[in-house]
């Protein structure tokens, strides 16, 4: 088997809100179309399978220089990943990722959020972020930041009712992601405040 | 199989459970028309032993409820069919393995709704586990899944605008509404482990009363 | 009990599912069970619970999964993916034993030698099979009591 060709460089992964994708740069070969295959090896396997590797079909020979790795990153472990190239018969070493990857150390951002008030409801409407995903909701009447309430949301593209407001004041809101999985959360979203409907009713 | 047994075999044996009412179902094996009859047999999985349902001995139906045969739902199961024509049989033919706990459908909860003049007052009730005669004890899904939680959506008939509740218990109240308003709620059941949902109940409407001070 | 452990349930769960037919599919052995024969996993007093999922994560770890290796990638990388949650649950039930709060008595040790028993009277490829197969009937059992 014979090794010219260059193995991958700059393998790097970009992982964020726990969607997790490997990246490389291309490996150039004049007048020939250049394939990549991916292969993962997880903390099991390194001490319980012989250091064996499992490819993953979906970025095999793929002539993209990314690998959506996110179906096999599901355990909060340290994972090797390397990834080949091929062209025609001929392969290339293995790249392999310098150091582990561990899904705990992903980016989350805070969650898009839009609070409403209808009457005298107070409610708020949560991007998607995926299965992983809940939010904690933290609402408060505005100048009362001492009393704040808290409520962990787990439907998105819903409008979700948080609390009934008194007539004619503001109330304010802001939200985090949480991922129980890797036990860590987003910083808060921005603040949104809005205002109950005016109007005569008193609480009885 | 042998000669004796070389009838087509039954289709897509399988169990079809609802709320845990644990019914074996199949196709008629594949050509074979009108006559067919059917045997039916059931294990304990890790007990092994193949026990006759003798309620579904020789019957021309493609189903057979074995809800009682199944009710502990902290075993799981397998059933086999056999089908026979003019002589003829076909092989036993296996369901897969079956968890009644998590291979259960589950109903949308009842939804009963009560209306004031600025508010709507809604209990709901989780379904029942099966029970083998309706004077039997009568255990709540509740009981069956511990986290068993409710989503609860709120349609202002008026406003179009739909509001979602996530609750525990199996009332909800919503104060402060638009009085001679109609409201429209359907429901549906959430259970997180293992991983269950019903789908949504049919819309319950109802109006709040007309504002006695307009 | 007092170990109080995060365990992403929910991702081993749907791992499971995603294989569930095809795993027991392979396992023809309907009159014995490993984690339930001859008593289930419901028997088994809750002051023990802690013990056993120790002990139960640490048999699939240490002895199921290195043999369910088969001939289709999609059903390997979902076992990897559970062998690999399997490892993370399990290192932090080792933190509560450590701390000693997974105190096993003899009940739990008596459970765990039938279980191994029911193991090592099949051979191994089988035993690790029909065990990945019985997943669930571990996953039903953690769920609840939790």
């Amino acid at each position: 088997e014979d090794v010219l060709l260059p193995a991958p460089q700059n393998i790097s992964i970009l992982s964020t809100n726990m969607k997790h994708f490997l990246t490389w740069s291309p490996v150039i070969v004049q007048g020939e179309t250049v394939r990549y295959s991916v292969e993962f090896q997880g903390e099991y396997e390194r001490e319980y399978a012989n250091e064996s590797w499992i490819p993953i079909c979906e970025c095999s020979l793929i002539a993209a220089t990314e690998c959506n790795i996110t179906e096999d990153i599901s355990a909060t472990v340290a994972y090797n990943l390397r990834v080949r190239a091929n062209a025609g018969a001929r392969r290339s070493d293995w790249g392999t990722l310098k150091g582990f990857f561990n899904r705990i150390t992903t980016s989350l951002t805070p969650p898009l959020m839009k609070v409403i008030a209808d009457g005298y409801h107070l409610l708020v409407e949560l991007e998607d972020m995926g299965p992983a995903f809940q939010f904690c909701v933290l609402y408060w009447k505005k100048g009362q930041e001492s009393r704040v309430q808290q409520k962990v949301v787990k439907e998105v593209n819903s409008v979700v009712h948080l609390d009934t407001m008194e007539a004619g004041l503001d109330y304010c809101v802001k939200a985090q992601a949480k991922v129980e999985a890797i036990n860590r959360s987003s910083s808060f979203s921005e603040t949104q405040c809005v205002r109950a409907q005016g109007g005569t009713p008193v609480w009885l | 199989g042998e000669l004796y047994c070389s009838l087509p075999n039954p289709r897509n044996v399988r169990f079809e459970s609802v709320n845990m009412k644990n019914v074996l179902r199949w196709s008629a094996p594949e050509g074979t028309g009108d006559g067919v009859l059917y045997k039916v047999k059931y294990s304990v999985y890790g007990v092994g032993k193949w026990i006759r349902k003798l309620e579904c001995r020789n019957i021309n139906r493609t189903w057979c409820d074995l809800s009682s045969e199944t009710s502990d739902y902290e075993e799981q199961y397998y059933a086999s069919v056999k089908a026979f024509l003019n002589g003829r049989c076909s092989d036993w033919i296996e369901t897969a393995r079956f968890n009644p706990l998590t291979d259960t459908k589950i109903d949308p909860p009842v939804v009963s709704v009560s209306s004031t003049e600025k508010s709507i007052s809604i209990i709901l009730t989780a379904p029942e586990k099966w029970k083998r005669s309706p004077e039997g004890e009568s255990v709540s899904l509740l009981q069956v899944y511990p986290g068993l939680q409710y989503n609860v959506s709120v349609l202002n008939k008026k406003t179009k605008k739909r509001w979602l509740f996530s609750i525990s218990n199996n009332t909800l109240l919503v104060p402060w509404l638009e009085p001679g308003t109609a409201y429209c709620v359907s429901a549906q059941i959430h259970v997180t482990t293992p991983l269950l949902h019903s789908g949504f109940s049919k819309e319950y409407c109802i109006s709040t009363l007309k504002d006695k001070v307009a | 009990g007092p170990c109080r452990v995060s365990m992403s349930m929910a991702e081993i769960r749907s791992g499971f599912n995603a294989i569930k037919a095809n795993i027991q599919a392979r396992d023809p052995i309907r009159n014995l069970s490993i984690l339930s024969y001859p008593h289930s996993l419901h028997k088994v007093k809750s002051s023990e619970r802690c013990c056993i999922t120790h002990q139960l994560f640490t048999f699939y770890v240490d002895k199921v999964f290195k043999h369910c290796r088969t001939e289709d990638s999609y059903i390997n990388r979902k076992i990897s993916s559970i062998a690999n949650s399997f490892l993370s649950v399990r290192r932090n039930l080792e933190l509560c034993h450590e701390q000693n709060k997974c105190v096993c008595g003899q009940e739990s040790l008596g459970k765990l030698k039938q279980i191994l028993v029911n193991y090592e009277g099949l051979n191994v490829t089988s035993a690790a099979m029909k065990s990945l197969g019985e997943l669930d009937i571990l996953l039903d059992w953690v769920e609840k009591e939790s």
